[in-house]
């Protein structure tokens, strides 16, 4: 029965990564198909939602693309506090993006939902003669640390879709088929004090 | 010194007609969407429709101005700009001292504020109503260009996040987005990195300072401008390192939306849509990313009059706009996309400004400055808290 019925997933997806990883480059090629030279930088967060189609699912994405500067991270749990998945963003031209995407990975690793499906994304994967971080590099930490890795370019849209459908195909997977109008809901706080918080 | 006068050309609220920079014919349908350049030489997207309103906004934008000048003919140049006038605006201690007229002054300027400064009177109003010329007046006449000149050629990380924003910071715009408009944001910025390091630079300040450029008259001004609303007109620690202040202001909002607009946060609890998820933006960039420009600065007109509460009656306008759309919905995308919908196409300021103050009811600076207070500590506990545990990542990590 759970693999014939058709399931809706509701899904928060969250992005989160250093300032200029193409966070919202990434989004803006996935949502719209655009790429512009010079994107604004995000300020708190934007919102998108966008639906894929995967096998017998329908996964409709509601996306929060973050902010990438240092003091934005206060307000970052507000965003990934019940997110079913998660893509880590860095610049595979900037080897400082890369050490920060750990960060956030050990982040959600202790604060996140624990079944959150997460995902690396080394972006600007055109920029190969500006390369810093190997792919094998990030390819075995992703492995070590459960994440799905792929390099991916917003800018030659290489990889964007992709990396959004396996992100829709495993939750299709892991999300259990009676929930209907579903949000997919993990690590909500019970206490409405905790969840008006701004961080946490 | 650095004057940056082509930006000038870009307040071109004498012009008779809005263009559209793509006409059709079919363009005269309102479910079609063209694109047109603002009073501020921004583009945007809008129906027919919008075009329309804005068409009428600039020519309530003249009368206003007739009636500004008309005062002036009537109470000499200046009459503004007298000191007591804008302590008078909250209603308290009304200083025995005070000259009747001084109160009748007062009571026409706030009134007038709400009702918008012509783009004209705008350099000089906020200028002197803010402080900012006060603050200036406490420091050498060089103050400004010793400080552009000293900072020249450093390099910190402040420098390197504004260098890495100055193209991303409103693409596109005539002015802005040109070599001359980069140089003039870098040095605001750059020169207020160094003024204050607590701040340096916060994402966001880009936008603010961006708007202020194309307001004022000169670079120094717009500088200073930016000073008195970081260190006088917002509450403090709103841009330094955890953006304390910020979250203080996301918990008071809050709060003041249960109390003024009681069914609509009922209906967001339920759907556990936290307010911030969209208000950290308006408060952060004082609503320049989300409402269209001339919205935006009638904003600013008031919060430099009035202060930082002025924020509060804007976000909850926002919402109370929509408080029965908002009732129905049933996901927190739902509300977000009407939110979105709602601020971009806010280009009548008097739709906004009318159901932020009317409607809302008043708020007085001291009630919100208490409300502040009560939830302070919360915010501290809560930060310290997160970094604590952080740390205690790494130190697992290291082990
Ligand atoms: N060459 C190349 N440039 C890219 C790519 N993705 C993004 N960029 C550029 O990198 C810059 C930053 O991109 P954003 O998408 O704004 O980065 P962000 O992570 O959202 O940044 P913040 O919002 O400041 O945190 C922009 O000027 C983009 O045009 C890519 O795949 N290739
Ligand atoms: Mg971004």
């Amino acid at each position: 029965m759970a693999t014939t019925a058709n399931k809706n997933i509701n899904a928060k997806l969250v992005l989160l990564g250093d300032v200029g990883a193409g966070k919202s480059s990434l989004v803006l090629r996935f949502v719209k198909g655009q790429f512009v030279e010079f994107q604004e930088s995000t300020i708190g967060a934007a919102f998108f939602s966008q639906t894929l189609a995967v096998n017998d699912a329908t996964v409709k994405f509601e996306i929060w693309d973050t902010a990438g500067q240092e003091r934005y991270h206060s307000l970052a749990p507000m965003y990934y506090r019940g997110a079913a998945a998660a893509i880590i963003v860095y610049d595979i031209s900037n080897q400082a993006s890369f050490e920060r995407a750990k960060k956030w990975v050990q982040e959600l690793q202790a604060q996140g939902n624990p079944n959150m499906v997460m995902a690396l994304a080394g972006n600007k994967a055109d920029l190969l003669d500006a390369r810093k971080v190997a792919a094998e590099e990030a390819q075995v930490y992703a492995q070590e640390n459960g994440l799905f890795f792929m390099e991916t370019s917003a800018k030659t849209a290489t990889n964007v879709n992709d990396i959004f459908y396996e992100i829709a195909k495993r939750l299709s997977q892991v999300q259990p088929a009676p929930n209907p109008s579903g949000m997919v809901i993990m690590d909500r706080p019970t206490e409405r004090t905790a969840s008006a918080a701004c961080c946490s | 010194m650095h004057q940056t006068h082509s930006q000038r050309e870009f307040a071109i609220e004498f012009q008779p007609q809005i263009h559209i920079l793509r006409p059709s014919i079919h363009s005269r349908r309102a479910n079609i969407v063209v694109k047109f350049q603002d009073l501020y030489g921004f583009t945007v997207e809008g129906n027919v429709d919008d075009v329309n309103i804005l068409n009428e906004v600039r020519e309530k934008v003249r009368q206003q101005g007739r009636v500004w000048w008309a005062l002036e003919a009537s109470k000499g140049a200046n009459w503004y700009l007298q000191p007591q006038v804008s302590s008078l605006t909250e209603g308290i201690a009304l200083k025995s001292s005070l000259k009747l007229s001084n109160l009748t002054n007062a009571i026409t300027l706030k009134r007038l504020i709400r009702k918008g400064i012509p783009p004209v009177l705008r350099p000089k109003v906020w200028f002197s109503l803010s402080g900012a010329a006060k603050k200036k007046s406490t420091v050498p006449e060089s103050y400004y260009s010793d400080l552009t000149k000293a900072v020249e050629g450093k390099v910190t990380a402040a420098t390197k996040q504004i260098d890495h924003d100055l193209p991303r910071t409103f693409p596109g715009h005539p002015w802005l987005d040109t070599p001359e408009g980069h140089a003039a944001l870098r040095r605001v910025l750059v020169g207020y990195s160094f003024r204050d390091s607590d701040v340096g630079y916060c994402q966001g300040l880009n936008y603010v300072a961006a708007l202020l450029l194309l307001v004022m008259k000169t670079e120094e001004d717009a500088f200073w401008m930016l000073a008195v609303l970081l260190e006088n007109v917002l509450v403090s620690d709103c841009y330094t390192t955890n953006l304390s202040g910020c979250h203080v202001e996301q918990r008071v909002f809050q709060d003041l939306l249960v109390k003024k607009c009681p069914r609509i946060a009922t209906h967001l609890e339920e759907l556990e849509f936290d307010v911030s998820l969209v208000a950290t933006e308006w408060f952060l960039c004082l609503f320049s990313k989300s409402l269209p420009s001339e919205t935006t600065l009638r904003v600013w007109d008031v919060l430099f009059y009035e202060g930082a509460k002025v924020l509060f009656h804007v976000a909850l306008a926002i919402f109370k706009m929509r408080e029965e759309e908002l009732l129905q919905t049933h996901h927190v995308g739902d509300v977000i996309n009407i939110l979105q919908k709602t601020t971009h196409h806010l280009f009548d300021p008097d739709e906004l400004l009318t159901v932020a103050f009317d409607k809302i009811g008043s708020m007085t600076t001291n009630t919100i400055s208490k409300e502040r207070k009560k939830q302070e500590p919360a915010v501290m506990a809560e930060l310290d808290q997160r970094l604590r545990r952080l740390n205690s990542i790494k130190m697992d990590d290291e082990k």
